[in-house]
């Protein structure tokens, strides 16, 4: 971990200004914005770490919390939200045993967020799995792919 | 300031100077522009809307706090569309915001209450929303309540802008929330509870820990006071409910928050007055024991004991008394007593001279700030309403360049941080300065001839070139120093750690016959060792020795709380804290404060003055009550700054936050600040 921090703070001095791109190299680095870190540049460049945290809860691409090996992503648009998305969102968090209020599963091999549109309504209920869109998708489509995943691993 | 401009707001003739903003602006017509963001001196960021106003030619309606006044401009502050747009920000915002008004402390002085009641609102028209975030009182300071919080940001902004950087927002939208670093406790995130978050806050979002049930502000009655607790010398503003203080807030003198700041010290230090270390009556050592007496008796008892003592008697005072007390000691000692022997604490750390040459200086009129010696930090609770200052005065306008052997906090901030030997680095500068385009005095230049400069000199000395009103705030030890600097441009100051330095020191309170290191036998810092010159040793407010010295046969202590000195004494004479007295201070910068009294004494304490009338009175002399017109006269003495000598002044061998907290120990033994020292905050 050490070694990368250093190679991030090669890039940057001390500016407010360098926060967020600081931010986004954490996380694409580590895939997360660990905790620990923050204090560590915060120290190293004189920004305080509320500031880094402010950051971080600010723009949902950064995350505090490590995420799992496969990103589902549920659109929650209204032409979604119309097509049943909810169902399939608590389907899919129950089958991954997500905890409720978490988005990770504890084996950290999936992870279930939800995104307010992802600008493919046409095809609604929109799942974005792994970066891969997937349009009119319903729970038996979704099991299917979540499977197809577990046995490829 | 700019050139005045004219300008009609809601009808009415205006001028302001270029620069204003349109809700200061209006401020001096008398028109208040609803806002809930907005804080004076600051830059506004118009996140609340509620300042919108129209301004005739423009479409759409404007921030106020973020518009300047331009020449003719005609503004409407209540038209109806502004009003409907206000009206919307409020009902929006009740919608988040619990409507305990019948219980809530703020009650009364709420911005939002205010506009609701304003605009009619009872009830938000739209579905409450509400969100279960914890309070945060693990501290008996400030109570975090994320429910109440409207998100105007005044908070983070004076945090920030003071450099304590402790609060920020998170997430966005409706789910923003002011938090601390990775949403901890305040005691867990480097907050120093200085409180200025509870002052800004316009609802009861940050509020003091203990003030449920302790009054509502329009039961206070409010007094202009001046913590005498360090060398800053804070205004603060005091409520009072029952002879009790309830809270204490920044000061109202200053008009913009520029000025505003007291630290955890000055805000929650009062407790004291009623603590468990507080003298109530007078005490006469009986059988090894201090024992209660009448006033009446201790004083009969004392005249005699200084009538018979005469030039024998030595009087010590810490130099965090009042103007009006340290005019009375001097001449109750020169004129009554008639002995030479006086000083004050002042001269532990100083010599007193240097805190007469201190000029008048104004903070936000500077644009270079130059740092001598000194390191004032929040943190380490070393003159931290300085260290704030500074900060401000960098995030505005102003430069700084620290000159310091040692490293100091704010040496990250400066923009040339000399860290040699001071006095060399001063005269460097000095040396560099004609290479400028300076005229500097041939009998100044004469002393700094053999001054050797480097690059960093020269560089400051650019700096100072190129500024037009710079500020030297110097440690006494290099004064003369830096006011040689001052000689050439700008102010010179000798930073104090007592609150009142600069005014007892005028008062006539320095060496004269024997210095308080003769008198308390001190062979350095606060350590006593040796054989005191005199007999009768009278020290007057909370001394921070604790020996009674070898050599004095009878010790009076006169003080308010029962201190190491205290406890070794003959007799305890019960004084009235600053809270208790009013009169006058000089601060650093050399202004005359009055301070108005806030509650009555406590127990048969009465103020130093006082005393050394009744006392006079025993010994058949007339002392009166020093007028303040002489008051004035003797604060407004200065001499003028010295160009000769430049060597550092040394002697004193304790640090700035250990003499602090010796000079403070009381305080913070006896209220509420305690909890800093057992949690490891201090």
């Amino acid at each position: 971990m050490d070694q990368v921090l250093e190679k991030i703070l090669d890039n940057y001095h001390e500016h407010e200004g360098n926060a967020l791109t600081i931010l986004q190299d954490l996380e694409e680095n580590f895939g997360y914005v660990p905790e620990e870190t923050v204090y560590e540049l915060s120290d190293r460049l004189n920004i305080p770490p509320s500031r880094f945290f402010g950051i971080a809860t600010f723009f949902s691409q950064l995350h505090l919390k490590p995420r799992g090996k496969n990103i589902i992503t549920v659109c929650r648009g209204t032409p979604c939200h119309v097509k049943g998305s909810e169902k399939i969102l608590s389907r899919m968090r129950m089958e991954l045993d997500i905890p409720s209020g978490e988005e990770t599963s504890e084996d950290r091999m999936f992870t279930v967020e939800e995104v307010n549109c992802v600008g493919a309504c046409g095809m609604a209920p929109v799942v974005v799995i792994n970066q891969q869109v997937q349009g009119e998708v319903n729970i038996k489509k979704m099991i299917k792919e979540v499977n197809e995943i577990r046995s490829e691993e | 300031m700019g050139k005045l401009l004219k300008l009609r707001i809601d009808g009415q003739d205006v001028q302001a100077p270029a620069g204003t903003n349109l809700i200061d602006a209006a401020e001096m017509a008398g028109v208040h522009i609803p806002n809930l963001c907005y804080l004076k001196g600051m830059k506004g960021i118009g996140a609340c809307r509620m300042c919108l106003v129209e301004v005739e030619g423009l479409k759409a309606p404007v921030i106020a706090c973020n518009t300047r006044v331009k020449q003719d401009m005609v503004v409407h502050t209540r038209t109806e569309r502004v009003q409907e747009i206000r009206r919307f920000v409020i009902d929006l915002i009740l919608s988040m915001h619990p409507l305990d008004c019948v219980t809530c402390t703020k009650s009364g002085v709420c911005n939002l209450q205010e506009y609701a009641y304003e605009f009619g609102l009872r009830e938000s028209s739209f579905s409450r929303k509400k969100f279960t975030y914890p309070v945060d009182d693990g501290n008996p300071f400030v109570k975090r309540d994320p429910a109440y919080c409207i998100l105007c940001g005044r908070c983070v902004r004076v945090c920030k802008e003071q450099g304590t950087n402790v609060l920020d927002f998170m997430g966005r939208g409706i789910e923003s929330k002011v938090i601390t670093a990775n949403d901890m406790p305040l005691h867990e995130s480097g907050c120093t509870f200085c409180g200025s978050c509870v002052d800004v806050c316009p609802v009861s979002a940050l509020r003091e820990a203990d003030r449920e049930q302790k009054g509502r502000e329009w039961e206070f009655s409010r007094y202009e006071s001046v913590c005498m607790l360090c060398g800053c010398g804070c205004d603060i503003t005091v409520s009072i409910k029952g002879d009790m203080i309830q809270k204490i807030n920044a000061g109202n003198r200053a008009p913009s928050t520029e000025q505003k700041f007291i630290c955890a010290y000055g805000r929650f230090g009062y407790e004291h007055v009623d603590g468990g270390k507080r003298i109530l009556a007078p005490m006469v050592r009986k059988g090894g024991r201090l024992q209660e007496v009448s006033m009446k008796d201790a004083l009969e008892d004392l005249a005699g004991r200084l009538k018979k003592a005469g030039k024998n008697a030595g009087f010590i005072s810490t130099a965090s008394i009042l103007n009006e007390d340290a005019l009375s000691l001097q001449r109750f000692a020169e004129e009554v007593v008639k002995t030479p022997n006086i000083d004050s604490t002042a001269s532990l750390y100083a010599r007193p001279e240097e805190f007469q040459k201190s000029q008048k200086a104004k903070m936000d009129k500077a644009d270079l700030i130059v740092l001598v010696g000194i390191n004032p930090s929040q943190w380490t609770r070393v003159l931290p309403a300085l260290d704030v200052a500074v900060r401000r005065r960098l995030s505005r306008k102003g430069r700084l360049i620290t000159i310091n052997s040692q490293e100091t906090g704010l040496a990250d901030l400066a923009e040339l941080n000399l860290s040699g030997d001071e006095i060399q680095a001063i005269q460097g500068i000095i040396k560099s300065v004609p290479d400028h385009g300076i005229k500097v005095d041939q009998s100044l230049m004469k002393h700094v001839q053999e001054a050797s400069t480097d690059k960093n000199m020269q560089q400051a000395a650019e700096i100072f070139a190129g500024s037009s009103s710079p500020l030297i705030i110097s440690d006494p030890a290099f004064f003369d120093a830096a006011s040689s600097l001052a000689g050439i441009k700008g102010h010179a100051i000798a930073m104090p750690l007592e609150s009142n330095a600069h005014g007892v020191v005028r008062m006539g309170l320095k060496t004269r016959g024997a210095s308080i290191q003769d008198m308390a036998a001190i062979e350095h810092g606060l350590v006593q060792r040796g054989k005191s010159t005199v007999k009768l040793l009278y020290a007057v407010g909370d001394v921070p020795l604790s020996k009674k010295p070898d050599g004095v046969d009878f010790l009076v202590v006169q003080s308010s709380s029962l201190t190491g000195l205290a406890g070794e004494a003959d007799m305890v004479l019960p004084a009235a804290t600053y809270l208790e007295s009013s009169g006058s201070m000089v601060d650093y910068l050399g202004e005359l404060k009055t301070m108005e009294q806030t509650i009555e004494p406590r127990g048969a304490s009465k103020t130093h003055r006082d005393i050394f009338i009744q006392l006079a009175k025993n010994m058949g002399v007339t002392l009166k009550k020093p007028p303040f017109s002489e008051i004035k006269k003797a604060a407004g003495s200065q001499a003028g700054p010295s160009m000769a000598d430049m060597s550092r002044k040394e002697g004193f061998q304790e640090t700035p936050e250990s003499y602090l907290q010796a000079l403070n120990a009381p305080v913070l033994e006896t209220s509420r600040l305690l909890w800093l020292k057992e949690s490891g905050l201090v």
